[in-house]
């Protein structure tokens, strides 16, 4: 099922296009003969419930681990796996905001900043610095510069991670679980972040999450993923699937309601 | 649109506007164009077009610095309508202007910025109101201000280590008094760790050390024709200090750095609070058997040490003084009394005490993340190897006047 889900509004070519991949650790298959294209500008979100493989389906994307078989393809070109030579160019095209946020814990929040930027440019120290500002004052960190990871709360390391994800102004974000571990107020601040960097720099977004709340707000196009069926088993606009979906696991994923009947827990 | 208060005040008489001044319209081959030209007799336009990415942001800088400062009087007016691609670089590069147009008393205007940096309206002034040197380490604080922090962090030190010890002490005595409460099945496993598994490194050392201390001493006795007495030089100083301080050395590397690992990770990921709102005290939980599995398996450690140390003595004298086994061994059973064999195990226990309290303790006291727990081991090993030495020290005054047995 891999043509059909790709959306037709756009005729510039797909930003990453996913080409029959199977991915898993060591014998145990987790997804099998996946394709999806991702589009220029798009926010696109992988969906599924826990353990159906968007993560590594995330991973295998930007090249953390290595497909049994297929390949993901970014701006045309084949991603390898980071270690095994993937080339700089590819690698400055992507920003990846992890799940835990992955600050350095050694290095203040502006270090970590300039940490992608002094590995990828040549630029001159007063200007990293004006640029790590800049970085910081767009998630709304300005005056916590020097201040270590340990020294800020979970909200403020997923944004210092943003920031350091962005610093490179990447053609394409990886979020992974944007939300988790956040309260309401600082997750939808996050998602207004993704919108607008979205917007004012056409960034292409790909999130991988099961907060259905944020799925409603950001995404344009989402694909799911299961766990029996180790694939893609809708894609499609978000409202449409909670709409218009028939399958019974799509409507339960939108519908928030227990996959089996037992009824409710007393 | 961000615009500085004027400064009109600049003279302009001394530049009549002319023809255009062009400062830098080169390096097409690097995607952009710098280019200047006067406008008022108070005013110069600056229009940057093309490509600004991180690759060439530093030329770009270049050239507008040079053209703002080709004519220090007059206010700039930068106009960015015909840029193509513009990243984050380029809004740092204009800070980085703001910055010289103030230091100049003029003042910078942008025109037709692209829709995509006009947030950077926001961050306009940000530079004035941030330090710059945010990438610098923090300055360090003045003497004093350093004495008092240092004097602070000790009195903490001090207190969490009594507070440590005397938890440890209540959980030890606790267990040791009923002795039916405790899982054996745990303290076994802890023992199996730190002394089963560390039996082949201990034997191997301990057996080189015998061999160093044999063919080292060989070397001077054969001088007086002594060579016998290798035997009793080996033996005593393995069993009184060299087989209990090798060993504990080797154990505080392996299971004391281990320990503060292990702990200082659960500290991190939360697991000890679990352990505390579960109503387990954590001390009692990690800190006790562990103290107990050490402390049981450093003498028995130790013993093996002795043995290998005293063997590899032998071997030496075998081969390089010609002396035979069984007089080596009759010289050692000769020289080598029960106390001395005795007084190195009761050591050994001590140390065994003090590396498993040591590294439990700088594992409670990892705060944060990965370094913390990095910092935490190395401290644990460093701080046993003190600890020991100065226990062995203590130990030698203490045989030596205090009772024989």
């Amino acid at each position: 099922m891999s043509e059909d889900l790709q959306s037709n509004h756009t005729a510039s070519p797909p930003i990453i296009s996913v080409r029959n991949l199977t991915v898993g650790y060591g014998d145990e298959i987790v997804l099998r003969d996946v394709s999806f294209d991702v589009l220029q500008g798009e926010v696109l979100a992988i969906l599924g419930r826990s353990g159906c493989g968007k993560s590594t389906l995330f991973k295998a994307m930007v090249g953390l681990i290595e497909p049994i078989q297929g390949e993901v393809y970014i701006d045309g070109e084949k991603v390898l796996p980071v270690l095994e030579g993937a080339s700089e160019k590819i690698l400055r095209k992507v920003g990846v905001l992890f799940q835990s946020g992955a600050l350095f814990s050694s290095m203040t929040l502006a270090e970590n900043v300039a940490f992608p930027i002094r590995l990828f440019t040549k630029l001159a120290e007063r200007i990293v610095e004006r640029l790590v500002m800049l970085k910081l004052a767009e998630v709304g960190l300005t005056g916590k510069e020097r201040l270590l990871p340990s020294e800020l709360s979970g909200g403020m390391q997923k944004r210092a991670a943003l920031a350091r994800a962005m610093a490179l102004d990447p053609k394409i974000l990886f979020f992974d679980e944007p939300s988790a571990g956040l309260d309401p107020v600082t997750s939808a601040e996050i998602d207004q972040t993704i919108l607008r960097i979205n917007a004012t720099l056409g960034t292409t977004v790909v999130i991988v999450t099961h907060e259905l709340h944020s799925i409603l707000t950001v995404a344009d196009r989402v694909i799911m993923l299961d766990k029996d069926e180790k694939n893609i088993i809708a894609a499609g606009s978000p409202w449409e699937l909670k709409e218009n979906a028939r399958d019974q696991r799509v409507v339960d994923f939108f519908n928030r309601s227990p996959a089996d009947d037992r009824g409710p827990v007393r | 649109m961000s615009e500085k208060e004027e400064h009109l005040d600049a003279p302009a008489a001394a530049q009549s506007s002319g023809e255009p001044v062009i400062r830098s319209a080169d390096d097409s081959a690097k995607g952009y164009t710098v280019h200047a030209e006067d406008w008022h007799f108070d005013e110069v336009r600056v229009y940057v077009s093309g490509t600004v990415s991180m690759d060439n942001a530093e030329h770009v800088r270049r050239d507008l610095v040079r053209a703002v400062t080709a004519q220090p009087m007059k206010n700039v007016l930068i106009d960015l309508s015909k840029v193509e691609y513009f990243d984050s670089s380029g809004a740092a590069i204009l800070l980085d202007i703001f910055r010289v147009t103030d230091e100049l008393h003029t003042s910078l205007r942008l025109v037709n910025v692209p829709e995509r940096i006009r947030s950077l309206r926001d961050f306009a002034d940000l530079d004035r109101h941030i330090e710059s040197g945010i990438l610098q380490p923090r300055p360090e604080p003045n003497l004093l201000i350093q004495i008092g922090e240092g004097m602070l962090q000790l009195h903490r030190n001090t207190v969490d280590i009594l507070t440590f010890i005397g938890a440890a002490v209540e959980a030890l005595i606790h267990d040791v008094a009923r002795p039916g409460k405790l899982k054996w099945d745990r303290l076994w496993k802890l023992v199996d760790k730190a002394g089963s598994d560390a039996v082949p490194i201990v034997t191997l050392l301990s057996f080189l050390m015998g061999c160093i201390l044999a063919f080292q001493a060989a070397v001077q006795l054969r001088k007086f024709g002594a060579n016998i007495f290798v035997a009793d030089l080996v033996s005593v100083s393995i069993c009184l200090e060299m087989g209990p301080l090798l060993t504990a050395l080797i154990v505080a590397g392996r299971s004391g750095a281990a320990y503060a690992a292990q702990i200082g990770t659960m500290q991190v990921t939360e697991e000890v609070d679990a352990l505390r709102v579960m109503g387990i005290d954590p001390i009692r939980y990690l800190v006790s058997p562990r103290i107990l599995a050490v402390a049981l398996a450093l003498p028995c450690l130790t013993l093996i040490a002795d043995l290998a140390g005293i063997l590899g003595g032998c071997l030496v004298a075998a081969f390089s003084l010609d002396i035979t086994p069984v007089g080596y061994f009759n010289q050692v059973h000769k020289v080598l009394e029960f106390t001395d064999v005795m007084k190195g195990l009761i050591k050994s226990f001590v140390f065994g005490i003090e590396i498993a309290m040591i590294g439990c303790l700088r594992g409670f006291q990892v705060r944060g993340g990965a370094e913390s727990v990095g910092a935490a081991t190395t401290s644990a090993v460093v701080t046993s190897i003190f600890i020991l030495t100065v226990t062995d020290a203590v130990f030698a005054v203490l045989f030596y006047y205090g009772p024989s047995f």
